[in-house]
């Protein structure tokens, strides 16, 4: 309790405040802009909070993350161009509805069960972060490495194109995590005679760079798109009437996104998606999807804002990140110093409860936030390409300079721009590659460790039950898309593919 | 829906009659290749000291990913025969040559970055804000201008004077 109320009481300072505020405006406003995203901002936000209090830089990269997710629906209803990724669900509906003449009753709709959805997910979090973190601490290094490998494993069912491609950027993450003086022997590896690669890749320009350098480069080819606007001059709540006959799928909707939100590697986007199809298959009335239902509205968004704070749970808990955004939150936590697992609750808890508090605050925030300046979001979207990369360009500069003063890393981030535009190209995401980046670390620690625990021989890590638990789950995971042709397969039907 | 999918063309896009996929066959040869040169170079790591046996030597590790990486690459130009709708969306994507105006903004930026240290923090700011908006066909170029004075100052002010990051002052330390 006593870490409680100094968790909470670090928020109330007015620095933090205004952090935390200048976290949901930022998030929302980020989250409306298309192709502009909260990794991105987190990113370039990262290197600036190196010598800001470590606590109130890392909530206000949650109350980022929270606004970031339910900002993406503003431009989702309102132009029919999601901001953000788990908004693509929202747009279905949202838009329909602000084309039926009820643009804010759409926005409304998504504000409130963003807001249930949050909270859900938020009190979840509060009791499910130190119950996984007493379970974590019994972990040795052989589980640590099972669990790696499950939380790797899951990039093959995470949104994205193709699930190979998926795993394949993990890899890659992992490999170049190994760039580096390799701790166990000491060995300069992949450093090419580079000093500065010695030292190992740094998270932050390769961050900045595939988030924000590639969309820059995905930008320059849609200068002159143009889009259509509804106008809403105000955001209008559910009535109460509207809020009862709408809380089974808001419900539901919450309970699925918090569960997908704590699946390692799965986040917001996979969320919106089952909620949306999940408020659909429950409805009595499915024939209305798609033409401004209300139910396609808050199914999606109670289960994409839900999923959010449900990914903070293995990020904080495990030190596994539960989404993309979260792997950027883990990587300022160590940072900023913090060691990111189960000692990250007994070491430092009142960390864990502000970021509680400031999620909380935030899902109030991005509500008056809403509520006040729909409009005026809706008119963002206005900022012409032309100034607005530019603008981020400058700030990626900046943001990779300033994390060690070397020109080398703002090189690295302009590199991982490049190359992680091509491989948007080729279907890769930057989220697969960045999860593995971050566990690189840990899943070759864990290994050698285990390898060394259990004198070289790998087969007698399946003396450990939980090492076992976790491989199943990997196998699984693996599988996981590929399910439905299996089903198809088994239910006799003719596949239109050769798997 | 089914006879949708159904009617998605690889045709032009394959070789070997009809069984890989051409883009992606380069693109697993790319990476094949990279990660042959990693696991050559991994070769030439120094072996760890005896007392810490063979599974510790610095070159285990990369070299099993490097495996895996080539493993899961080597499926990738039949992946449109396992997931056929998702490579359909990839190769919307990449179907269109890579246009000009990203490769001059790729040059751009790397000239940029290039002489960064040379013209210093505010200098290369001015000269992003001044010269991309005209690269991409920007035509108000009071607006520009404005842009590319205002902005930097704006920025400059923020990071160096209120968060205190230091700003090479490069060129312009020629007209103290």
């Amino acid at each position: 309790m006593e870490d409680v109320i100094r968790g909470f009481g670090l928020l109330l300072e007015f620095q933090n405040i205004a952090l935390i505020f200048g976290g949901v405006l930022v998030g929302v406003l980020v989250g409306a802009l298309p192709g502009l995203s909260s990794p991105m901002a987190i990113a370039l936000l990262m290197p600036f909070t190196i010598s800001l209090d470590p606590v109130a830089s890392i909530s206000m990269m949650a109350a980022l993350y929270c606004a970031g997710t339910f900002g993406g629906s503003i431009t989702a209803i309102l132009i029919n161009a999601p901001g953000a990724p788990p908004a693509v669900a929202t747009a279905l509906d949202g838009y329909q509805m602000a084309k039926n003449g009820e643009p804010g009753r759409a926005l409304g709709l998504a504000a409130m069960a963003s807001v249930i959805g949050g909270i859900i997910a938020i009190i979840i979090f509060l009791f499910a972060t130190p119950l996984l973190a007493e379970i974590a601490l019994k972990f040795g290094p052989v589980e640590y490495f099972g669990l790696s490998c499950f939380a790797l494993s899951m990039l093959a069912a995470m949104s994205g194109k193709s699930s190979i491609r998926n795993l394949i950027a993990g890899t890659m993450g992992v490999l170049v995590s190994t760039i580096g003086v390799h701790l166990a022997t000491g060995v300069e590896r992949f450093d090419f005679g580079v000093e500065e690669l010695t030292e190992g890749i740094k998270f932050v320009p390769v961050l900045i760079g595939l988030f924000a350098m590639s969309e820059l480069l995905t930008q320059s080819k849609t200068l002159n798109a143009a889009v259509e606007r509804m106008s809403a001059k105000a955001l209008r709540l559910p009535t109460w009437a509207e809020l009862k006959s709408l809380k089974g799928t808001i419900l539901r909707s919450s309970g699925l996104g918090t569960f997908i939100g704590i699946l390692p590697a799965e986040g917001s986007t996979v969320a919106a998606m089952m909620g949306y199809n999940e408020a659909k298959r429950w409805s009595k009335t499915p024939e209305k999807f798609g033409t401004g239902h209300a139910e396609g509205i808050v199914g999606p968004e109670a289960a994409n804002n839900a999923a959010a704070g449900g990914a903070m749970v293995p990020t904080l808990a495990l030190g596994i990140p539960g989404s993309g955004t979260t792997a950027l939150i883990l990587a300022a936590l160590v940072m900023h110093g913090f060691r990111p697992g189960p000692y990250l609750i007994t070491e430092t808890p009142h960390l864990v409860y502000a970021i509680f508090g400031a999620m909380l605050f935030a899902n109030f925030a991005f509500m008056g936030i809403g509520l006040a300046g729909a409009r005026f979001f809706s008119y963002v979207t206005f900022i012409p390409k032309k100034f607005l990369w530019p603008s981020v360009f400058v700030f990626s500069l900046i943001g990779s300079y300033a994390y060690s003063s070397a020109i080398f890393d703002v090189w690295v981030m302009l590199i991982s721009g490049i190359i992680g535009y091509f491989a948007l190209r080729n279907g890769f995401s930057p989220a697969p590659f960045v999860m593995g980046l971050i566990l690189g670390k840990m899943v070759e620690e864990t290994f050698t460790q285990s390898m060394v625990i259990y004198d070289s021989q790998f087969l007698n890590f399946f003396e450990s039950g939980v090492f076992i638990f976790f491989m199943i789950l990997t196998v699984i995971s693996l599988s996981t898309p590929f399910w439905g042709k299996i089903k198809q397969a088994i239910s006799g039907k003719k596949s239109e593919s050769v798997f | 829906m089914s006879n949708e999918k159904k009617s998605i063309d690889f045709a032009p896009r394959t070789l070997g009659a009809g069984l890989v996929h051409k883009k992606d066959l380069i693109l697993a040869l790319l990476l094949i290749a990279f990660g042959s040169f990693m696991y050559y170079e991994a070769g030439k790591f120094p072996e760890a000291p005896l007392v810490l046996g063979d599974t510790l030597n610095a070159e285990v590790f990369p070299r099993m990913l490097v495996v895996l990486l080539i493993f899961l690459v080597a499926i990738v130009p039949f992946e449109f025969k396992i997931t056929p709708e998702k490579i359909d969306k990839i190769d919307k994507d990449r179907g269109d040559e890579t246009p000009l105006i990203t490769w001059i903004t790729i040059g751009v930026l790397l000239t940029i970055v290039a002489l960064a240290e040379f013209l210093g923090s505010f200098l290369t700011m001015f000269v992003i804000c001044l010269t991309i908006p005209l690269l991409w066909g920007e035509k108000r170029y009071v607006a520009v201008a404005i842009y590319a004075i205002i902005f930097p100052v704006c920025v400059y002010l923020l990071f160096n004077k209120v968060l205190g990051l230091y700003f090479n002052p490069g060129l312009l330390e020629m007209f103290k």
